[in-house]
């Protein structure tokens, strides 16, 4: 696209019946000035204005260099071209949006026992919310160190980056926003001048509430509190999630599970079939996924022409598309089921043995595990003793 | 090959009455069949409560420690027979033996296989037996060791290709020691080098147990080689079962006169 302006001499007439619109404007030509109007120099002067004419264009052929830019007309989302880039980005999305277990290479954090490793998920999700703001950046970088250190290079640069990104972000809106908007409501304490009381003594250390201004917003120490306790809790409890997942098999997890709610069944709860389920879960939300984009999948491939549709007839598209998915979903749990009679399960959890087989014996990993833990729980409390 | 596209039902008409002939490794004396069934009917009915014919009086039998095969068009009713056999269907009518322990292996291994890493799925179907965890352990790296995938143990399900979630599926059928084997169109998603490598698995655990017996699904014609005997069905019938080479003989005289049929 392109846009020029030129100063061209115009002539605004006054409003009338046949051109309803002010801004009309009309190139002046002076030999369209009737002549007794010329004669009188004060009425030519008077009807003399300078105007902009802008004109754009979509295609310019003189400026070929810019297409890159000046196409951008063509990428708004318009309704036909949105309904195909929804169901293109479905089609093309992964089938394991959760993290995975990683088999190969194996690890120090694979031969922990499971157990410990949900207590450390605990430990890392209570942590940061009650620690101190140092504690906090330390948990964080102790986090980071792991992921390089436990994952492979390409999951964790790509699982940092993104959940540094989130809590980057998280980070700036709440530091900037839970305090840096004055507040509406006026306080209904009397200022000091009234009440006679001193105003409060400037700090002899320096200290001061806000610590940084962006215009009309600031960045206060309760948006830094604020900020760095949601930032923090938010990396640790994405990075300590998948580092779980991606050294633990969704059985091995199940059955730590299982080991802390066992106390749960003497007041009735059936632990075997919460653990049963959840690993059909974990098995099933998969085939979902992949539901999901092999329909999505069949919908590109029919090449459907979008601007041809009607809004309802899209919408129309779009409800079959669930309605297929939620078909296939249900026949595939139909089969399951099947197959689970099948393979000798009488729908009894209890009767019906569930083996996680990996080895697990209590080796040094775990002891190093444990003391790693007790190590960062002693820390977290002294710096709430020590640290102002 | 899909049989389908070369065997229609008008065919039928020039089919030869039901006829049978003795497989030539099959000792029948010996082997005491491990799969019967006779004059077995199955039928449903629809939401206007009329009654429709699937299988009509199908009869067959299967010897103890052999590899037989059941080809035909699609909608035959192949599948439903073996799951009357499984026990999944209730025939309408007919008797039905099957050997026990047996297990079933569906068509789509992702129906088959319902936990989410391969060991914990392969190990699955001994949770009825109650067995110590070092038997498990074993018989569980035994199966994935027939089927060439000892080295997945712990490989997340959703990461395998098709082909390697139908060896765990029927690995996981092989765990549990089954005395017959029900085999629902194994090879269906697999490329040559899978299907062969599926084949020779299911054969690998015929051959060393000598008890176990397998009756297999199938459309592709080139797996007949590995049967020890095989049934062809149509329209709800088993309208021959003999041995590999017979039924592709059969098969291959349908294929001709169907195909002098559309060019003259």
């Amino acid at each position: 696209m392109n846009c020029t302006h030129r100063t061209t001499p115009t002539v605004t007439f006054s409003l009338s019946s046949s051109h309803p619109n002010p801004k009309t404007l009309f190139r002046l030509f002076r030999t369209q000035i009737p002549a007794k109007n010329r004669q009188n120099p004060r009425l030519y002067l008077s009807v003399k204005k300078i105007s902009f004419v802008i004109r754009a264009s979509l295609h310019d052929s003189s400026n070929k260099n810019n297409n890159k830019v000046g196409d951008w007309v063509s990428r708004l989302p318009t309704g036909a071209f949105a309904a195909d880039n929804v169901f293109r980005l479905i089609s093309t999305a992964t089938a394991s949006p959760i993290y995975q277990f990683i088999a190969s290479p194996s690890t120090f954090l694979h031969s922990v026992d499971p157990r410990i490793k949900l207590v450390w998920l605990l430990v890392l999700v209570v942590l940061p919310a009650r620690s101190h703001i140092v504690m906090r950046v330390g948990l964080v970088l102790y986090t980071t160190l792991l992921s390089i250190w436990i994952l492979p290079k390409r999951v964790w640069m790509d699982q940092l980056g993104r959940v540094f990104l989130l809590s980057g972000i998280l980070f700036i809106m709440l530091g900037l926003g839970s305090d840096g908007v004055p507040s509406l409501v006026q306080s209904r304490t009397p200022p000091p001048a009234i009440s006679g009381l001193p105003n409060l003594p400037v700090s002899l250390g320096g200290y001061s509430y806000s610590i940084m201004k962006l215009g009309p917003l600031q960045f206060t120490r309760k948006g830094l509190s604020v900020a760095s306790t949601a930032a923090c809790l938010t990396f640790t409890l994405f990075q300590s999630a998948s580092l779980c997942l991606a050294t633990t098999t969704p059985e091995q997890l199940a059955f730590a599970l299982r080991w802390f709610m066992l106390p749960l069944t003497y007041i009735g709860v059936p632990v075997a079939e919460i653990v049963l389920t959840l690993l059909l879960s974990l098995r099933f939300i998969n085939l979902v996924f992949d539901e999901v984009r092999n329909v999505a999948l069949g919908i590109v491939s029919r090449r459907i022409n979008w601007k041809q549709l009607t809004m309802l007839e899209s919408i129309d598209i779009f409800a079959s598309y669930i309605r297929q998915i939620f078909k296939n979903i249900f026949s595939h749990a139909e089969q399951i089921s099947q197959a689970m009679i099948v393979r000798g399960f009488r729908g009894d959890s209890n009767t019906h043995k569930i083996y996680s087989l990996s080895d697990s014996s209590v080796g040094i990993a775990d002891f190093v595990s444990l003391l790693c833990l007790v190590t960062i729980v002693g820390a977290a409390l002294l710096s709430d003793r020590f640290l102002v | 090959m899909n049989l389908s596209s070369l065997v229609r039902p008008s065919t039928l008409a020039l089919l030869p009455p039901l006829h049978s002939t003795l497989p030539s490794r099959i000792d029948v004396t010996e082997n005491a069949a491990a799969i019967e069934c006779s004059n077995l009917n199955y039928s449903i009915t629809t939401r206007l409560h009329r009654s429709v014919p699937i299988l009509k009086e199908c009869s067959l039998s299967v010897p103890s420690g052999q590899l037989w095969m059941l080809l035909g068009p699609n909608g035959c009713g192949k599948s439903t027979l073996l799951k009357i056999l499984a026990g999944l269907l209730k025939p309408t009518n007919g008797t039905v033996f099957v050997k026990r322990p047996k297990s079933y292996v569906f068509q789509n291994p992702d129906h088959q296989v319902v936990m989410p890493t391969v060991e914990a799925d392969v190990a699955f179907g001994l949770g009825k037996l109650n067995l110590p965890r070092d038997e498990v352990k074993t018989r569980v790296s035994k199966a994935l060791d027939a089927v060439g995938m000892s080295k997945y143990l712990q490989r997340p399900v959703q990461t395998l290709s098709g082909g390697q979630k139908q060896r765990v599926a029927i690995a996981g059928a092989l765990a549990e020691a089954c005395k017959v084997l029900l085999l629902d169109e194994l090879t269906t998603f697999l490329d040559e080098s899978d299907q062969l490598g599926v084949i020779k698995a299911v054969k690998s655990s015929l051959g060393n147990s000598g008890e176990v017996t397998a009756l297999w699904v199938t459309h592709r014609l080139e797996e007949l080689e590995y049967a020890d005997g095989a049934c062809y069905m149509e329209n709800g019938k088993i309208v021959m079962h003999g041995d590999g080479a017979s039924i592709m003989d059969f098969i291959k005289t349908q294929q001709s006169s169907y195909t002098n049929q559309i060019n003259s």
